[in-house]
């Protein structure tokens, strides 16, 4: 039986160098466009199209060679109009040992312009003055 | 790894080793200074810009030859 790669998680198959520059302060940035697959079955695949399986995202990462940091941002182009993923990640070397690496990570979805943290802190709001109410 | 555009690939790899060892044995070490892969890098470029074209990828705004360009902002 032949396995699928994993729906929930993209692979990554196409790496592309849109730009790439060093800036007046040294640092240098590039602009990537990654392509993913998710691992659809090949019958999905036959009915929209295998071009329509891949998804893009543009990626913006800065690396400071003098500061040994790396900073990347990376946001969704395909399916704009129903999900937005932006990820941002910075990496910088450890204060006590600088040998080692922290990796700080934070994305933020928003689907349909509404942000999923906005979306729970109201239905959270929603549900404390509701209960408030029956007490 | 390979390219978007599939006839890139090859001029993709060729650039990448440049520009890693360039990278680590330069960049890395302080020496910003005379990018020895400009060349390759224009070829590489003008063969992945048609496949964006062809594909139709909704790449927004980037200009291309060198300006930094600010994150674009997310939904269309």
């Amino acid at each position: 039986m032949q396995k699928y790669p994993n729906p929930m998680n993209p692979s990554v198959v196409g790496v592309d160098v849109l730009d790439r520059h060093i800036d007046p302060s040294g640092k240098l940035h590039s602009h990537r466009l990654l392509s993913t697959e998710w691992g659809l079955l090949s019958i999905v695949k036959s009915i929209i199209g295998a071009a329509r399986s891949k998804t893009y995202v543009q990626e913006h990462s800065v690396v400071d060679p003098v500061e040994k940091t790396m900073e990347l941002q990376s946001t969704n182009i395909s399916f704009t109009n129903m999900v937005s993923v932006d990820e941002r990640l910075t990496y910088k070397p450890y204060p006590q040992d600088t040998e080692k690496t922290v990796l700080t990570q934070e994305a933020i979805i928003t689907v349909k312009g509404v942000s999923l943290s906005s979306y729970l802190e109201g239905l959270m709001a929603s549900t404390i003055s509701s209960n408030a109410n029956e007490g | 790894m390979n390219s978007v555009g599939e006839a890139c690939t090859d001029m993709k790899r060729e650039y990448d080793q440049c520009f890693n060892r360039w990278f680590a044995e330069k960049f890395l070490k302080g020496d910003g200074s005379g990018d020895p892969c400009t060349d390759l890098f224009k070829r590489y470029q003008q063969c992945v810009q048609k496949a964006i074209k062809e594909k139709e990828i909704p790449i927004e705004g980037l200009e291309f030859m060198g300006h930094s360009k600010e994150k674009p902002e997310g939904s269309s």
